[in-house]
């Protein structure tokens, strides 16, 4: 059925026509922008590198920090002399947990959060236990590696 | 003769290592992953496609507005009565 | 229903009926050299483009001697699509730069310096300085040999002038050497000064563009008599060409993005074949004719002088050409102009092959 008139006027159909392409135009250009304002550093590492002398002979019952990229990451030797390493922060809200070796506990400060030596949430409000690491040593060298990522010895 | 094969071997697999000395690192400042470059290029051809499209229609809207001025009706009335 | 709405809104607290009045007076001549009138606008596009791609690299970059180098590193290597914002603000000022003298030339040509337009050509000229000064920081600003050596020499020359270079030079370069300190400078120059003084200065130049109209070449004037609106018309032709230019300079950026060479070392011997950006070519090869010294003078002074008279007789054209000013052809000064776009391309091109 053919109609005498058109349903839409030229004017309108220009106009949306064109409106139309330049908000899809702008949007596709837009989208680089802001990929590019939402940084991609910052990002944690997948493993770090350490000098074994500086952790292998602190004593026992006691517990030394490193960079864990940008946050706290703690180097634990217990009584026994194992060693473990995890990181420093409390699942509650983030801050920096301490460990209390009168206790043989982590102690988060900010909400009074406790762990035990396994790093299991066992007072206070943190959620989830401590993270642990992996610890692999090659030479002089002590690398903290976080469970399950791939870590290259040959090129570390 | 043995000897020579040795020593010649050796010469030559020290030579062509001695080439990775002076490779520089060139500092990548294009993607190297295939699957990035085919994005890339790909994107710039829509992206072209894109400006193409937005000149047929701008062009569309200039044709319109020259025609409407040659009739001479493009000057809006500013005295015209609402239809309220 | 909501348009209308809005309409209303904006109408009864603003006079936007007395805006679009005015927006509509203003008329475009058309005559077989009405395409001059688009390379204004193209200057500004690409510089609006500069703005913003280089708005985006100040967030990563750090402007100091043992990061800046590596920040741009990380920009092109780890930021999504940093390398093609890198890219693209590197063609961007690249196109800029010619069409800045795309647009002067032809300005050059057509006398629309004359009177009553002085004062554009006045704050053009000023606005040209700017630009070039926007490149040789915004160059500097990567801190490899290249881009090292090039702010030495640069500087250097400018040091050369009589009396005033040596000052010239430590201004510059924020001390007796180009350092650290250069840096620093240089990106105040780059990211605040020279942002504040062109965002000022164009903002002048378009006024004076409304105020005046568009001048029509002497030669044309009496014989002009069809024109169109800008409103609808020239802007919907300017958009369609900054659509285009837009492209081009998105292409290139793609196609060809520029290398990174090695890290500046202030003791290490300039790179083998190291000239400066091609817009500084005119001057270097206009400088290596001078011999060392002229009759018991510094040839190195003597030349910076003479360059800067050329210079300098260019900035007054306007006023020294009397017969433009009474709206009569000036052929003199059609054949000044002419030697002087081909004296710059062929030295250009001179410095580009040697």
């Amino acid at each position: 059925m053919k109609l005498n008139y058109s349903l839409i006027s030229r004017r309108k159909f220009l106009n949306t026509l064109f409106g139309g392409s330049l908000i899809a135009f702008f949007s596709g250009a837009i989208i680089p922008l802001v990929k590019f304002a939402f940084p991609t550093l910052g990002k944690e590492p997948d493993f770090v590198v350490l000098d074994k002398k500086d952790f292998t002979a602190i004593p026992r019952n006691s517990a030394k920090a490193f960079a864990w990229g940008g946050v706290l990451g703690l180097y634990l030797k217990k009584d026994d002399g194992s060693v473990a390493a995890l990181k420093g922060v409390c699942t509650h809200m983030e801050c920096n947990v301490a460990y209390r070796p009168a206790e043989k506990k982590f102690y988060c400060a900010c909400h009074k959060g406790w762990y035990d030596e396994t790093g299991k949430n066992i007072a206070g409000p943190p959620p989830k236990p401590l993270e642990f690491f992996e610890i692999m040593e090659k030479g002089e060298k002590l690398i903290i590696a976080r469970k399950g990522a791939k870590v290259d010895l040959a090129k570390v | 003769m043995k000897y020579f094969i040795r020593i010649l071997f050796a010469a030559l697999t020290i030579l062509s290592f001695s080439f990775l000395a002076f490779a520089e690192e060139k500092i990548p400042v294009f993607p190297e992953k295939p699957v990035e470059v085919y994005t890339i290029y790909a994107s710039l051809a829509v992206f072209w496609f894109a400006i193409i499209g937005l000149i047929v229609v701008i062009k569309m809207k200039l044709n319109e507005i020259e025609r409407i001025q040659k009739l001479g009706i493009d000057k809006e009335d500013p005295h015209a009565h609402r239809l309220e | 229903m909501i348009w209308p709405k809005f309409k209303d809104w904006i109408d009864e607290r603003y006079d936007i009926a007395g805006l679009k009045r005015l927006a509509k007076r203003k008329l475009i001549p058309q005559h077989r050299y009405d395409f001059l009138y688009y390379t204004g606008g193209i200057t500004l596009f690409l510089f609006i483009l500069q703005f913003i791609t280089g708005m985006l690299l100040a967030f990563y970059y750090i402007p100091h001697i043992d990061f800046a180098y590596e920040s741009i590193i990380d920009i092109v290597t780890k930021i999504n699509m940093g390398w093609f914002f890198r890219s693209l603000h590197h063609w961007g000022a690249q196109l800029c730069i010619v069409f800045v003298f795309i647009h002067l030339f032809g300005t050059l040509l057509v006398k629309s310096y004359r009177k009553p337009r002085e004062f554009l050509w006045v704050t053009g000229f000023i606005l040209l300085v700017i630009s070039i000064f926007f490149g040789l920081s915004g160059y500097l600003l990567l801190w490899d040999e290249r881009a090292f050596a090039a702010v030495r020499v640069a500087t250097g020359g400018a040091g050369a002038l009589p009396f005033v270079g040596s000052f010239i030079k430590i201004f510059l370069r924020g001390g007796v050497d180009v350092t650290g300190d250069t840096l620093t400078r240089f990106y105040a120059f780059h990211v605040s000064i020279l942002p504040v003084l062109s965002l000022l200065l164009i903002g002048i130049h378009l006024l004076l563009v409304q105020y005046h109209g568009m001048s029509t070449p002497v030669s044309l004037e009496k014989n002009q008599h069809k024109e169109e609106p800008f409103f609808p018309n020239v802007f919907y032709k300017d958009m369609m060409i900054w659509l285009v230019v837009l492209g081009v300079v998105v292409t290139l950026a793609i196609l060809l993005p520029p290398e990174i060479g090695k890290k500046a070392n202030a003791l290490a011997a300039p790179p083998e074949g190291i000239k400066p950006e091609w817009y500084f070519l005119f001057m270097l090869e206009t400088l290596k004719f001078f011999p060392g010294t002229i009759l018991g003078f510094n040839g190195e002074t003597i030349a910076i002088l003479c360059v800067s008279i050329g210079i300098f007789f260019f900035f007054l054209i306007p006023f020294l050409d009397r017969k433009s000013n009474r709206n009569e052809r000036s052929p003199v000064f059609t054949v000044i102009a002419v030697v002087y776009i081909l004296y710059f391309i062929t030295m250009t091109l001179v410095g580009f092959f040697n």
